[in-house]
């Protein structure tokens, strides 16, 4: 019988870090290697996208928008994984990352576009190292695992974060993905955004085992944490890219957390999810318990946090006003523009027979 | 600041209405931006609407349990001063199957492209087919329609006939290229004169009666042209006459005479003469006959006359003259008929009336009829009884 | 549409209970659309069941599930979701009784098409991969009508249909019969005419429709054929009306570029060819990815567009 593999303990710094609960211990909180000052950040960052957030659904119910997948709740994740990377590290996101793109520096204004109806993908992912939303659930994961493995090929200390939800684990895709990066070593970390649901199947029905133990099929490891504690985050991404920039290979990070909010503005969760399910998740909200912390803490104190309040509401109105003037891009462009970097003929001609075709042409 | 109406937006990706569940505002109440306005209930979900303006609520546009349809106003708000950006309000985006525009629009529809001519024969697989089954050779049909292309009305009413051999131009000489309705007339008149042997008749008709009978109907509204009457009297004459109406078949040496008397009306127009027939003057009153003819002629005009009205004529009439010093002509036969009429000017000529010489109202008749079928002698009788009908019209 | 479809799925559930609905979010939910919704409730998570989000196998398990003796209707969620699936469907689905003579009587219900002012990947229409690929029916109903009877007629047949649902037709009411029935492979002519032939499929329909009013005010005569059923496609209903008129002109959303026009416009050239006075002509969606929704309606086929296509039909000479 051929011997079993075994994933070494010294192979997995995350797992010191971290109660088996997934808490992040007192010993990995203070390794952290944060000021009170980038303390106080990752509580300005998430308050800023859930203001954000909230106005985005409003816009899409006052009809500026057409759609709007909030991620109301999962603030946290987003905060502490974007602050834990360089800006130089590549995220593949899934469609509900809005938040972690804002920090990237996306204007949320342009990102807004997307639902819009004015872009299919409005920001230039080179400049932001930030790949395009991806709508069709894990076909961003073999995307993440061919960039880091471009990287790894560079020989360059770049770590690529994967990001996706407890459905994508589902998908072909992302176990192919998995079973790549495993193969080549590719020094990407795996983040899981375990919200427990996929619009209205929940966890239970999307799988039997356990998604961070999957990892060790795939010949790597992977950690289950609290993903409501943004500090657990931070830790847990930062020792993972760590790692992955040393050469180790691939981390599964599988996040706990809740999608607060409904799958999109299109759903409607009273069918399928209870009250007091929701409350339950309530009572552990990011934001809330972090601000309580740094209270207790001594880091924060009133007139900061209001300042933060105020600062993230002219923002969310700084977002509605650009958003609401924006002009429609020119039709040609918009629909013909960016099909091919070497258009033939044929397709310059039908661009041509369209714009004639428009009224003021 | 103009009040604003925010209309009910598409919130769920293609629905076409909601439900309004309950108001959480009253009219005359102040509102922020974001402020909840109601609660109403779509196909998928109840959801709550904030309000897009801050300012007084001016109406509320519908009742709870109101159905509201999508794009329809919800409610309209007196702005507060504009300290907010005023773009468009509500845009709707998203906006449901049946949604007003957004802006950019693509051209109204337009009357097709004018299509190029090329040296091709052109012609749609249906006239092709119908050209080989008539015997026509296509190379010699000029198309009438866009771009030179052969119709099906081109192939029916083509005969063979060589094209005209192209020759080089001499001093003093100016050629004119030959196509379209001119080359087909050159074609059917060459071939009527040279396949029919045709002789004319003449008479001169009082037209007293009849003038007096156009008066009469113009006093009660119903002003017609003499041409109505002219046809009427055909068609009476060639009931009495039917071998007037009829066709000399070559190819048995039979003569066809033909049932409907369909009268084709000969017509000047910008690109030449044409003519429209009247199908089934024999079973049409007078007036009828006017409205047909006058639309006839008019489409003939502006060339909108469907094929079915440009053939099947079985005896045609002709205007010589409308005013002037001409009096009268020598019609050719629109083969394969038999007879054409052509009616001169009715105009005050001297008439010897009990020995006296009068001013009366008359014009010239002169029909061609095609030998073959007919003798003089029964022209002259068709042309008297002609004559007779029209000197006998009561109002 | 919508209960029109759920009503022909309750029926279905009722008389076989091989029947079996799975898919994503199709059980307590009552699918994104509602199009299912009730049926868990009243025939039970063993007949009405969500999967986990997995378009290829939620396929590939019916492949199996079909030959344990099942009659499968699973659904994919949007028509830009069905790509993960393609292997399953061309590989399997529509080969599998070529290759063991064992029959999949399987029914894959998708909505598709556009107008809806979505995002990316949720307006497709993907059909003409589809129809391209044979051992598969391809089906799709304009109507709350035909969606009721045609779901039958696809649940029933011993071999594979994959059935479009228009979903920008979702929310159109009309009274149904559920008697009537409709059979795979028979187009429908939804509006006589005389002057020129405009072909339509799903969303479409409803479109060439209303040109054919519009244009009966200008005193010009459209004929408007419902396919219904792009594979096996009803040439001899095309046929004849082109026969009558002379002129055709086929409507869809999915790119004029080898869309599913261009099979209809070949046929009716070759087999018609002496019947044509003017060039089959297609209109459709440009060459080019779906776009943003702001531009949708310049994408889409419209009234103007048809029109304008049967105006040129009619000038053509």
């Amino acid at each position: 019988m051929a011997d079993v593999v075994r994933v070494v303990a010294a192979d997995d710094p995350l797992r010191a870090l971290f109660s088996p609960a997934g808490e992040l211990t007192a010993e990995g909180r203070s390794r952290l290697g944060l000021d009170a000052a980038a303390l106080r950040e990752l509580y300005r960052n998430m308050v800023l996208i859930r203001r954000a957030d909230q106005e985005a659904l409003n816009l899409q119910r006052q009809g500026e928008l057409g759609l709007w997948g909030q991620f109301l709740g999962q603030e946290a994740i987003h905060v502490g994984a974007m602050t834990a990377l360089r800006t130089t590290d590549w995220v593949f996101p899934s469609y509900r990352e809005f938040g972690m793109a804002m920090i990237r520096g996306v204007d949320p204004a342009d990102m807004l576009t997307m639902f819009r109806g004015l872009s299919h993908g409005p920001w230039d992912p080179r400049k932001y190292h930030f790949a395009p939303l991806a709508i069709p659930v894990a076909t961003q994961v073999p995307h993440a695992v061919g960039f880091a493995l471009g990287c790894r090929l560079k020989h360059s200390d770049e770590v690529v974060l994967s990001t996706f939800g407890d459905g994508a684990t589902s998908e072909g895709d992302w176990h192919e993905a998995m079973n790549f990066a495993g193969v080549f070593k590719a020094p990407v970390v795996f983040l899981c955004q375990n919200n427990g649901w996929a619009i209205s199947v929940p966890l239970s029905k999307q799988t039997a085992g356990s998604i961070a133990d999957r990892a060790r099929g795939y010949g790597f490891p992977g950690i289950r944490i609290d993903g409501n504690d943004v500090l657990g985050v931070y830790a847990a991404v930062t020792a993972a890219a760590d790692r992955a920039r040393q050469g180790e290979g691939p981390y599964l990070i599988e996040a706990a957390t809740y999608r607060m909010g409904a799958h999109t503005s299109s759903d409607d969760p009273t069918r399928y999810r209870t009250e007091s399910e929701l409350e339950a998740w309530n009572v552990k909200d990011p934001i809330a318990r972090y601000r309580a912390w740094l209270e207790q803490q001594g880091i924060i104190d009133e007139g900061t946090v209001a300042a933060i309040t105020d600062a993230a509401e002219s923002a969310a109105q700084a977002m509605r006003a650009r958003l609401t003037a924006m002009p429609t891009p020119p039709p040609g462009e918009a629909i013909f523009g960016r099909v091919y970097s070497n258009p033939p003929e044929s397709f310059l001609r039908e661009r041509e027979e369209f714009e004639s075709s428009l009224e003021d042409s | 600041m103009a009040d604003q109406t925010f209309r009910l937006p598409d919130l769920g990706e293609g629905l076409t209405e909601a439900q309004l569940v309950a108001w959480r505002v009253e009219e005359g109440g102040r509102v922020d931006v974001n402020t909840p306005l109601c609660e109403v209930e779509t196909a998928k979900a109840v959801v709550v609407i904030p309000s897009p303006w801050a300012g007084t609520i001016h109406k509320l546009h519908a009742r709870p349990g109101e159905s509201v349809a999508v794009g329809e106003p919800l409610v309209t708000i007196t702005p507060a001063e504009a300290t907010q950006a005023e773009a468009t309000p509500g845009t709707l985006v998203g906006y449901g199957p049946g949604a007003p525009e957004s802006g950019i629009r693509r051209k109204a529809r337009s009357a097709p492209a004018a299509a190029e001519s090329s040296g091709d024969v052109r012609a749609a697989p249906f006239v092709r087919q119908l050209a080989k089954d008539m015997g026509v050779d296509l190379a010699h049909v000029t198309g009438s329609g866009p771009g030179g292309r052969i119709t099906r009305a081109d192939v029916e009413a083509a005969a063979s006939s060589p094209a005209a051999a192209a020759s080089t131009p001499t001093d003093g000489e100016r050629r004119i290229s030959v196509v379209g309705i001119r080359k087909a007339i050159a074609r059917q008149m060459l071939r009527s004169v040279s396949t029919i042997p045709q002789f004319t008749e003449f008479a001169v008709f009082d037209a007293t009666n009849l003038m007096a009978a156009r008066e009469e109907g113009k006093a009660s509204g119903r002003s017609m042209t003499p041409l109505p009457y002219f046809i009427a009297a055909v068609v009476k004459a060639v009931r009495a006459y039917p071998l007037m109406n009829s066709s000399w078949d070559e190819s048995r040496d039979e003569i066809i005479v033909k049932q409907p008397i369909n009268v084709g009306i000969a017509v000047n127009t910008s690109q030449g003469l044409l003519v429209p027939v009247l199908r089934g003057a024999d079973k049409l009153e007078l007036t009828a006959i006017a409205e047909k003819s006058a639309q006839l002629v008019e489409g003939a005009r502006a060339g909108t006359l469907p094929p079915n009205q440009m053939s099947g004529g079985t005896i045609t009439v002709t205007n010589v003259g409308a005013s002037g010093p001409v009096e009268t002509g020598t019609p050719i036969i629109n083969p394969p008929e038999c007879c054409v009429v052509a009616f001169g000017a009715i105009k005050p000529r001297p008439m010897v009336v009990q020995g006296q010489v009068v001013a009366r109202s008359g014009a010239w008749i002169s029909i061609s009829v095609d030998h073959r079928i007919v003798d003089g002698a029964l022209a002259t009788e068709f042309l008297t009884a002609l004559v007779s009908e029209l000197e006998s019209i009561s109002a | 549409m919508a209960k029109a479809i759920n009503l022909s799925l309750r029926d279905a559930l009722t008389h076989d209970e091989n029947v079996l609905i799975f898919g994503e979010d199709v059980g307590a939910l009552g699918g994104v659309f509602r199009i299912t919704d009730g049926l868990q409730k009243e025939f039970g998570e063993e007949r009405v069941f969500d999967t986990p989000l997995a378009e290829s196998s939620i396929i590939g398990i019916a492949v199996g599930l079909a030959l344990r003796g099942f009659r499968p209707v699973p659904e994919i969620q949007f028509d830009g979701f069905i790509y993960p699936a393609f292997e399953q469907i061309v590989s399997h689905v529509a080969k599998y009784r070529n290759r063991s003579g064992v029959s999949m009587p399987i029914t894959i219900r998708v909505p598709f098409g556009g107008h809806i002012g979505a995002v990316e990947h949720h307006s497709e229409s993907p059909e003409a991969y589809f129809a391209h690929t044979a051992g598969l029916k391809v089906v799709s109903p304009s109507t709350p009508a035909d969606a009721y009877a045609l779901l039958q007629a696809a649940i029933d047949d011993p071999d594979p249909v994959i059935f479009f649902e228009p979903k920008a037709r979702y929310y159109l009411k009309e009274e149904i019969d559920t008697a009537a029935r409709v059979p795979i492979g028979k187009a429908r002519v939804a509006q006589e005419g005389s002057g020129v032939t405009v072909i339509a499929y799903g969303p479409t329909v409803s479109i060439a429709l209303q040109a054919a009013k519009t244009a009966a005010a200008e005193e010009i005569s459209l004929e408007v054929i419902d396919l219904r059923s792009l594979s096996p496609l009803d040439m001899d209903t095309v046929m004849a009306s082109v026969r009558k008129t002379h002129r055709a002109v086929v409507v869809h959303e999915a790119p004029v570029f080898c869309g599913f026009g261009a099979e209809v416009a070949a046929r009716i050239s070759h087999d018609g060819f002496d019947l044509l006075e003017a060039p089959v002509a297609r209109i459709g969606g440009l060459n080019v990815p779906y776009p943003p929704a702001r531009y949708e309606k310049l994408y889409l086929p419209d009234v103007d567009r048809i029109l304008q296509a049967a105006d040129a039909a009619l000038a053509y000479g």
